[in-house]
């Protein structure tokens, strides 16, 4: 079978995160794989901790319950033992600098949300997110851009988007050694 | 044919459509109300009825009503709503209404946690009802076989009349995958004309369901929920009648297991550790066997697709000679009870992996550890 | 002996007669007011009519007595199978028939909804004012006062007025006769097939359990049926009643008589919007 990937996305209710996981399916989809989308979260519509991910393969996805991520973004702390463990084990972490303190140690953490608000974008970190995703290389901008709603606020949906992404490549730069 | 990306949830609703399903009533409940929203919003569109019932009482006789009078007709719900179909799902056991009840389980008992999946209702699935009564159920492992399963399964309800539930779980009905959509499905199987030696309450032959004119059509139908002979007219008295009707009601189920009980066996012919599962667990247990088949270990898994009615000495057959069975579900044993009839556990252990709540599935490598604890590797 | 048979003979499926209810029970003057309404309105067979009940005395009325199709439901449920016939059905006329307990008591949520939706249906409410199959217990129109098996020191809660209840819903007809009312009880039938076709329409027939209510009272079919044309007075002369003697009399009459579109034409105007056809 061929490989099969995992994005997750990691916040609190009301952050977009079940939105967002949304987007990024349809532009895997619209790229040619094979997806399983999944989510977790509470009864309530706001404040709960909420997982949501992507596995995308090129065949059918045997399996949608994984242990680990090969990436994933994180907007929010949670304290969800059961979940601990696949965030630990993820493998590349990006991590929101101020609302992201534990776990864990090997995030990258990026100010998604204080530069989402200083550029006029509160609200859309979740699109952010979206852009580091398609910085890292999981998903195309172009793709992304595609299929993000393109509503009364769609500069603004674009805008996010390639925010994260040169937020990412800015990063990414500084590491070099 | 369409590809596109559905919620297991949607994909039910396109497969009822597709076989067209023209009929529905509900209540909301989480999670299965996507099921009721994409109805509500097809529906009108394409000639049919959409009805927001008051409550699941009310939503399950309507489905009987509309079935009775020649519709294609369905419902969907979770657990609390379930309980509250079960009295209507018995009365359209014994008026040999074809029903289809969709139930994306979720974990209880009572309000238990609204949005986290389960598999606690296959025995209510079964047995939720009073009284000796057969009904149908399947259960999808992924959204492509709920769009699937569901096409099936009114294809069973109208065959058999009888009633056919499609049993989920969160984990497929939220789940978003790609979906290969059906334009259009077989056509209805139902039977409307009362041929020689049959009445509207009694088939010569005992696999077969007797033929069901609609409402309307100037039969002078009798439909009663209390005990009735082949035309109808209630006796509430005689042996006879009821043993009669109860027997043909089960006989039509329990006859056709050859054709009803549906199953997947994926891994090696003569396993050391055979897993018996469904639903959305059975896709942790696929690469569960994967897994300990590269590790040299010979694993088989049977997904079951019907979880009743099931042929136990075929499930043996299927299982071969194993030197232990796994039995994972989201519950704390419901399947289990099944595979120990199939497989003495005094002979071979038959161990039952149960865990249910916040939302967490059962991964592969839990699946993977278990076998080589029961094998003592 | 006239070799003319009765009236009601058209209407009843002549093979299950006589009918099993108690000697001198009203739901025979239900079911004659039934079919002198549809022979008047020179109804030829009931073949455009599915009757719906559930379970209870009454609801033998249609299963298995009245020739047409009948669908018998659980206990409660006639409103709910009844609304799914309909709306599959919407050409035929589908009457519920069914008592007190069944559609106020355990089938009260759907009888109070069918009428919020003005639901396309006739529902004729036989109000024995007991559990007449089992006995006789206390029902949620059973008088204040009186003894049943579950109430043997006397009921101490206060009953429904179910007619009262509905003419505040959206229901198009909401009518309340007592079976000494005959000609009305028929008349109101005829009405809710012709000039008051469409919606909820809503009757409510008083006819006191002649076991369980009225042989209890020492009285006589005949005897109770004087007294109930004494005691059911129109509904003008009850609202001028003080609130003492309220309590003796029965208020009957058409309270509610209306002809707006029902839900079936409602739902017509949805679907029509969404894009769609719903079927005639």
């Amino acid at each position: 079978m061929s490989k099969e990937l995992s994005v997750g996305l990691v916040g609190r209710g009301g952050q977009g995160i079940l939105f967002a996981t949304t987007i990024l399916a349809n532009a895997l989809f619209n790229s040619g794989y094979y997806v399983a989308q999944l989510q977790s979260y509470g009864a309530e519509v706001r404040g709960g901790a909420v997982l949501a991910y992507v596995i995308y393969s090129t065949e059918r996805i045997e399996n949608p319950f994984t242990e680990s991520f090969d990436s994933l973004v994180m907007l929010h702390d949670v304290k969800i033992e059961a979940w601990e463990k696949i965030i630990v084990s993820s493998r590349v972490v990006i991590a929101d600098e101020d609302m992201v303190r534990g776990p864990p140690p090997h995030a990258v953490r990026l100010p998604l949300i204080k530069v989402a608000a200083e550029r006029g974008l509160s609200g859309k970190e979740n699109v952010v997110a979206l852009g580091c995703l398609a910085g890292i290389g999981v998903v195309g901008l172009d793709a992304l851009q595609k299929v993000i709603p393109r509503g009364r606020d769609s500069s603004g949906n674009l805008a996010a988007l390639r925010l994260g992404y040169e937020l990412w490549l800015e990063r990414k730069a500084k590491q070099v050694p | 044919m369409r590809k596109l990306l559905l919620t297991g949830n949607e994909a039910v609703a396109e497969g009822a459509l597709a076989t067209g399903c023209n009929f529905y009533a509900g209540y909301p409940i989480t999670p299965s109300s996507e099921i009721m929203h994409y109805m509500a919003r097809e529906l009108p569109k394409r000639g049919g009825v959409f009805i927001q019932s008051e409550d699941e009482l009310a939503a399950i006789n309507m489905v009987i009503g509309a079935a009775l009078a020649g519709a294609r007709a369905m419902t969907a719900t979770s657990g609390p709503g379930f309980s509250l179909m079960q009295e209507g799902i018995g009365y359209a056991v014994m008026v040999e209404a074809p029903i289809v009840v969709v139930d994306v389980m979720r974990a209880g008992p009572a309000t238990g946690q609204a949005t986290k999946p389960a598999q606690g209702d296959v025995m209510q699935a079964r047995w939720g009802r009073h009284g000796d009564q057969y009904v149908v159920v399947l259960a999808p492992s992924n959204p492509q076989e709920a769009h699937d399963l569901t096409i099936k399964a009114f294809a069973i309800a109208e065959e058999l009349r009888v009633p056919v539930v499609v049993l989920t779980d969160e984990f497929v009905g939220h789940g978003r995958e790609v979906v290969e959509v059906s334009e259009v499905a077989e056509a209805s199987s139902r039977r409307v004309e009362v041929g020689p030696q049959e009445a509207p309450f009694y088939s010569p032959d005992p696999r077969k369901a007797p033929p069901l004119p609609p409402l309307g059509a100037g039969h002078y139908l009798l439909v009663t929920g209390s005990t009735h002979n082949e035309w109808g007219y209630r006796d509430v008295h005689r042996f006879e009648t009821h043993f009669k009707l109860v027997k043909r009601l089960k006989d039509k189920v329990w006859l056709n297991k050859d054709k009803l009980f549906m199953y997947e066996v994926v891994g090696d012919e003569e396993p050391e550790v055979l897993f018996i599962t469904y639903g959305s667990v059975a896709r942790s247990a696929k690469t569960a066997v994967r897994k300990l088949r590269e590790a040299d270990v010979r694993a088989k898994l049977i997904r079951l697709k019907t979880l009743w009615p099931i042929d136990v000495p075929e499930l043996r057959k299927l299982g071969g000679e194993p030197r232990a069975v796994v039995v994972p579900e989201l519950n704390l044993g419901q399947l289990v009870y099944d595979i120990e009839r199939a497989y003495n556990p005094f002979e071979v252990p038959v161990v039952h992996y149960g865990k249910v709540g916040g939302g967490i599935p059962i991964y592969p490598s839990e699946l993977v550890s278990k076998a080589l604890e029961v094998l003592k590797k | 002996m006239s070799k003319a048979k009765h009236f009601t003979r058209e209407y009843v499926r002549e093979e299950v007669l006589p009918t099993a209810f108690c000697p001198g029970c009203y739901n025979g003057v239900v079911m004659n007011a039934l079919a002198l309404a549809f022979k008047e309105l020179g109804v030829r067979g009931l073949r455009n009519y599915v009757f719906v009940s559930g379970i209870g005395c009454s609801s033998w009325i249609p299963s298995p007595y009245i020739k047409a199709d009948s669908v018998h439901t659980l206990h409660g449920r006639a409103v709910a199978v009844a609304t799914g016939i309909k709306l599959v059905r919407p050409d035929l006329n589908v009457v519920v028939i069914a008592g007190d307990g069944d559609l106020a008591a355990i089938g009260g949520n759907h009888l109070i909804h069918a009428a919020r939706r003005n639901m396309d249906l006739i529902v004729i409410m036989v109000n024995n004012l007991v559990y007449g199959m089992t006995r006789g217990q206390q029902s949620p129109t059973t008088p204040h006062g009186k003894v049943t098996l579950t109430t043997p020191y006397g009921n101490f809660e206060m009953p429904f007025d179910i007619a009262g209840l509905l003419t505040h819903t959206n229901a198009n007809y909401v009518a309340r006769w007592c079976v000494s009312n005959f000609t009305q009880l028929k008349e109101s039938i005829k009405e809710v097939l012709t000039k008051y076709s469409r919606g909820f329409r809503f009757i409510e027939v008083w006819a006191p359990c002649i076991t369980y209510v009225v042989r209890y009272e020492g009285k006589t079919p005949g005897e109770k049926l004087k007294e109930m044309r004494e005691v059911c007075v129109p509904v003008s002369k009850y609202e001028g009643l003080s609130g003492e003697e309220k309590v003796k009399y029965v208020a009957v009459g058409v309270f509610k008589k209306e002809d707006k579109p029902g839900f079936i034409e409602l739902y017509r105007e949805y679907v029509a919007r969404a894009g769609g056809a719903h079927n005639e």
